[in-house]
């Protein structure tokens, strides 16, 4: 190997390190703490492969997924319009929308949840769904 | 047109006018943006509600229609309440993960936290026994038990794990819960605490709440399969009915004085009365769009329904 390729590789393993030392997640976010908020979801949704009985549709992918999109689950008329007709994808920005006030961001919706008042609440859980996301592979409905 | 279509249509034009007849129907509007969750009347007639997206109590006077509100804390989201056996609205109050009783003169508000090790439970609904500790639901998979007299509180863990959800106590002070997520409905021990397993017929049905009637039979109301089911506890037999219309969904179960058995359904968005003798239906439909009935509750004469989604408590009178 030349002296150029080595100073090369040696230059991009030092670039990964830095860039892997200088990231942090987003001011304030605690990836732990989302799951202890996600325990308010936790009695209708999952976030494990194959856990789709719950009253709620499974989570672990639910980033980046059109709206009202899951196999098999059945949601409520609101939901289905809101992925099909308005073509609503669960975006960070969405998911905290909706997260905020269930009912007023979609009319109609059957989740029980009364809303999380808290940003930082809402923050750490979409942290801690995207997390799981990351690590779990391609899902129907989720966009690319 | 045929005869027999003719008296179809005739029968379709007077069944409204005989409904109304013997119900009268009135809704209260309340503060905008309550969400109110459950309700309870007490034997002096007033009503209160969990205002839950709002973290209040609210108290109707349907006398007047004036409603007050009761702040539960900062961080409250209270989802069930029912009239103890002191006269006073007590609530299972999810936000702050507590058993909360407000004095219904002084408008006190006093806290009984679950232990801190049980973590969020999300508290559901509460009844109480006939020694006048109150029993409760955490949808996360527990129920436990709280003597207010000693402060004494108990939890224990649901025999299979989360969905612990409507909870009823009979004539003879058994009490039964529903498991949504589970499907089942389970008999506690009011002694040992003990939750006893029972099986519906209907798999994966998904028993969201439990009423008993004068006899001690459990109604069931099923969200998955849209059904009513009714479990006697002398025979160990089981009867389902489906709700009518196209893929109901049965959110809510309360039997009233008359032993008649009042349901919410939210595809048809409309409230349901099943008369077991004559095993027929009949709807109420709400006016509102997404009424969201998520629980019904009343008193002789009368049965009360929280409008989660439009912010009214609606009063079914029979005449």
């Amino acid at each position: 190997m030349s002296a150029g390729w080595t100073w090369l590789l040696a230059g991009s393993a030092l670039g990964v390190a830095w860039l892997c030392l200088a990231w942090r997640p987003p001011a304030g976010a605690d990836p732990t703490r989302g799951e202890r908020v996600f325990q308010r979801c936790f009695a209708c949704h999952s976030v494990v492969a194959g856990e789709d009985k719950l009253p709620g549709p499974n989570l672990r992918t639910v980033v980046g997924r059109r709206a009202g999109t899951w196999p098999g689950f059945r949601f409520s008329p609101a939901l289905i319009e809101a992925g099909q007709v308005r073509g609503l994808v669960w975006t960070r920005e969405a998911l905290d929308a909706y997260l905020t006030d269930p009912d007023r961001f979609i009319p109609g919706t059957e989740m029980g949840l009364p809303g999380l008042r808290e940003a930082d609440d809402r923050r750490d859980v979409i942290d801690y769904l995207e997390r799981v996301g990351r690590d779990s592979g391609p899902t129907p409905g989720r966009t690319p | 047109m045929p005869l027999a279509q003719i008296a179809l249509v005739i029968t379709l034009l007077l069944l409204p006018a005989a409904v109304s007849a013997e119900v009268a129907v009135q809704a209260y509007p309340l503060p905008p943006g309550g969400g109110p969750h459950d309700v309870a009347v007490g034997s002096d007639g007033i009503v209160w509600y969990t205002a839950q997206r709002a973290g209040q109590l609210g108290r109707l006077d349907p006398a007047t229609g004036k409603v007050d509100l009761i702040s539960l804390g900062p961080a409250a989201a209270p989802h069930g309440v029912i009239i103890g056996p002191d006269g006073a609205p007590w609530v299972t109050e999810g936000g702050t993960n507590s058993i909360v009783r407000v004095d219904p003169v002084t408008r006190e508000v006093k806290h009984w936290p679950l232990p801190e090790a049980r973590g969020y439970v999300n508290l559901n609904t509460a009844t109480f026994d006939k020694r006048g500790r109150i029993w409760f639901t955490g949808q996360n998979g527990v129920y436990g038990r709280l003597d207010p007299a000693s402060g004494a509180m108990q939890v224990w863990d649901a025999p299979r794990g989360r969905g612990a959800y409507g909870i009823t106590t009979t004539p003879d002070g058994d009490i039964y819960y529903a498991s949504l997520a589970g499907s089942h409905i389970a008999r506690v021990d009011t002694d040992t605490g003990a939750a006893t397993v029972i099986e519906p017929p209907t798999k994966d049905q998904g028993a969201r709440r439990v009423w008993s009637d004068s006899r001690g039979r459990i109604w069931v109301s099923e969200w998955n399969s849209g059904n009513v089911s009714r479990y006697d506890p002398k025979t160990k037999d089981w009867k389902t009915w489906k709700l009518p219309g196209d893929r109901p969904r049965t959110y809510a179960v309360y039997v009233d004085d008359r032993d008649k058995v009042w349901l919410s359904e939210w595809t048809a968005n409309a409230m349901v009365r099943f008369d077991p003798e004559t095993e027929k239906f009949e709807a109420f439909p709400s006016d509102r769009r997404s009424a969201n009935v998520r629980q019904i509750l009343g008193r002789s004469g009368e049965v009360w329904a929280p409008e989660s989604g439009a912010d009214r408590l609606v009063v079914y009178r029979m005449k």
